[in-house]
């Protein structure tokens, strides 16, 4: 479904600030498997996710898509493949429209907008339904504009509008990291339920031990723009979060160790 | 009477100028002053059209055609070339006063001879009357002339107003809407937003020239200097609109929009019988809108200081 070969990207490049945020990653999903990333700040892995989506493009590698090499593809056509969460709340809706404009236009998610009634009465209709089944007592709302709501309300409806028109890929990039506990737990609940019902492929990423235990089917670590461990099969099942934090305390230190062995054979013959 | 009339019917034909200045300012949040250059454009080209005999209906709505290159023009050297849009603004009002000086041949077009749509509406009114030169609304006398352009223009913008309200609601109009809403989310939804940034620069500046060609044809001249100060016009006829209604919600800030543009005409008509210097009319109008801008957070600062001074 998901196939990203050799993939590279750096900031900055031939600065002092140069970043190497990806260096030759590689990651293969199937169809319908929650695969979540995890690592640390400048792990590379909001880069890995941005260059999924073509917010970012790669220097080098390709990205396949459900089939469609969308290497070059821009942000906006890739769209019509992938669906998406952002990890601030305010990015994800238009604040000064309704809840129902939001939703229509989500609707027609890489579709060609043409002058048809966006809020057509057989929207409307089918539109409360879904809306209730967020459990958030939205669909009484459904005329208020989005800036009135709560960040995990916002959420909510940005995960209900991303998986509207089920997509090929669901991208969720630290979604419940700006949300307070009560709603991130329950922006993760509804994101299992939608996952399982529609067999989604997703690809999630946190920085939370706990969710990259407890979630999905596959675990994959980064660290310093590499893909360091694919927990996957049994090995994820038995994962805990304590053991995700061993490991990288072992890279962690295994880092320092080169590091200090450098130097001391620096000291010695330099 | 005349002048309150005068004053309504301007206000109207500019109210298709403010809602071009929405289009740009508020919808999409973008500083676009092309406006200065397209309404002259608007009028140029109908004027011309006029002048050799093309129906008044084509040549006004080849002057709203004008405006729409303008505007897509202005989108494109800020989308495709990533000019800042006060620049992509300025570069094309500029080079559009050569372009208007082209069109008309010369710097004035009179349109004394010809068939406009104030001359076609005088003509059915005149029918209409049977002749009377006059007639009585609520105790005033009223030339029928004057009456029939308002009221033609009242039904331009009304017919208008409610075309960009119904375009607004479509999926092309919501989603231009969102884009200058909140462009990262639309663009997660497959929209692209430079293109729709250029729609949108088009529409307002075919809005715009609507606007100019209406007015040419009103005052019965075309003048390569009649746009100078058009965005600031708008601008503030567009925050007395919001003044007026207070509200986000689009049909209300439509009609607030064209409200704004009729009072504040009228607020203009009143100084200058009072004896305004019409030299300082846009300096007037520049400071009105400083002063709609900076007061909001005056009053603000001032009552957070005022609260602040209370806890003391």
């Amino acid at each position: 479904m998901l196939e990203v070969r050799a993939i590279a990207k750096t900031f900055n490049p031939g600065t002092l600030n140069e970043v190497r945020a990806l260096q030759q990653v590689s990651l293969d999903i199937e169809a319908g498997s929650f695969v979540i990333v995890i690592g640390t700040n400048g792990s590379g892995k909001s880069t890995l996710l941005n260059a999924v989506a073509g917010t970012c493009v790669v220097d080098t590698g390709s990205i396949r898509i459900a089939g469609h090499d969308v290497t070059r593809w821009p942000e906006h056509r890739r769209a019509l493949l992938v669906g998406r969460v952002f990890q601030n709340p305010f990015s994800g809706t238009a604040p000064d429209m309704s809840i129902a404009e939001n939703l229509s236009m989500a609707a027609r998610r890489g579709q060609r907008r043409g002058l048809g009634w966006a809020l057509s009465g057989s929207f409307r209709d089918g539109m409360r339904e879904r809306v209730q089944r967020l459990g958030m007592g939205l669909e009484d709302r459904l005329d208020n504009a989005i800036g009135t709501l709560s960040g995990g309300q916002r959420q909510a409806l940005t995960l209900l509008m991303a998986t509207w028109r089920r997509p090929e890929l669901l991208l969720l990039d630290e979604h419940t990291a700006a949300l307070d506990p009560r709603s991130a737990e329950q922006v993760i609940q509804l994101s299992q339920e939608v996952i399982a019902r529609d067999h989604l492929t997703t690809l999630m990423v946190t920085h939370s031990m706990q969710q990259a235990a407890h979630l999905g089917d596959r675990v994959v670590m980064m660290y310093r723009g590499r893909i360091i461990h694919d927990f996957r099969g049994a090995e994820k099942r038995r994962l805990r979060a304590e053991d995700l934090l061993a490991r990288f305390e072992e890279v962690r230190r295994g880092e320092q160790l080169d590091e200090s062995a450098a130097d001391m054979l620096r000291r010695a013959y330099v | 009477m005349t002048l309150l009339i005068g004053a309504l019917t301007v206000g109207l034909i500019l109210s298709l100028l403010a809602l071009g200045v929405f289009i740009s300012f508020r919808v999409f949040d973008f500083p676009d002053i092309t406006a200065d250059g397209s309404s002259t454009l608007g009028a140029s080209i109908a004027a011309v059209l006029l002048v050799n005999g093309t129906s008044p209906w084509l040549a006004t709505l080849a002057g709203f055609g004008g405006g729409v290159l303008a505007g897509a023009t202005t989108g494109v050297l800020h989308t495709k070339f990533k000019i800042n849009g006060l620049l992509a603004g300025i570069l094309v009002m500029t080079a559009l006063y050569s372009v208007n000086l082209h069109v008309m041949g010369k710097s004035n077009v009179p349109l004394l001879s010809a068939t406009t749509l104030a001359t076609q509406a005088e003509t059915l009114a005149t029918r209409g009357l049977g002749g009377a030169a006059s007639l009585d609304v609520l105790g005033w006398d009223v030339a029928a002339r004057d009456l029939a352009v308002l009221l033609s223009v009242l039904a331009i913008t009304a017919l208008v107003g409610a075309l960009l309200y119904a375009f607004f609601r479509t999926h092309l109009g919501t989603a231009m809407r969102a884009t200058g809403n909140n462009p990262q989310m639309i663009r997660a939804l497959g929209v692209d937003v430079g293109n729709m940034t250029v729609l949108g620069l088009a529409v307002s500046n075919g809005l715009i020239a609507l606007a100019g060609a209406l007015l040419a044809q009103y005052q019965g001249f075309a003048d390569v200097q009649m746009g100078i100060g058009m965005v600031v016009w708008g601008l503030a006829s567009v925050i007395i609109g919001e003044a007026l209604v207070g509200t986000r919600q689009l049909g209300l800030v439509i009609i607030g929009a064209v409200m704004g543009s009729v009072l504040f005409r009228l607020l203009i008509a009143i100084a200058l019988r009072a004896g305004l210097n019409p030299n300082d009319l846009k300096l007037i109008t520049a400071t009105f809108v400083f002063v709609a801008l900076v007061l909001p957070n005056l009053l603000t600062h001032l009552r957070a200081r005022a609260g602040g001074g209370a806890h003391a």
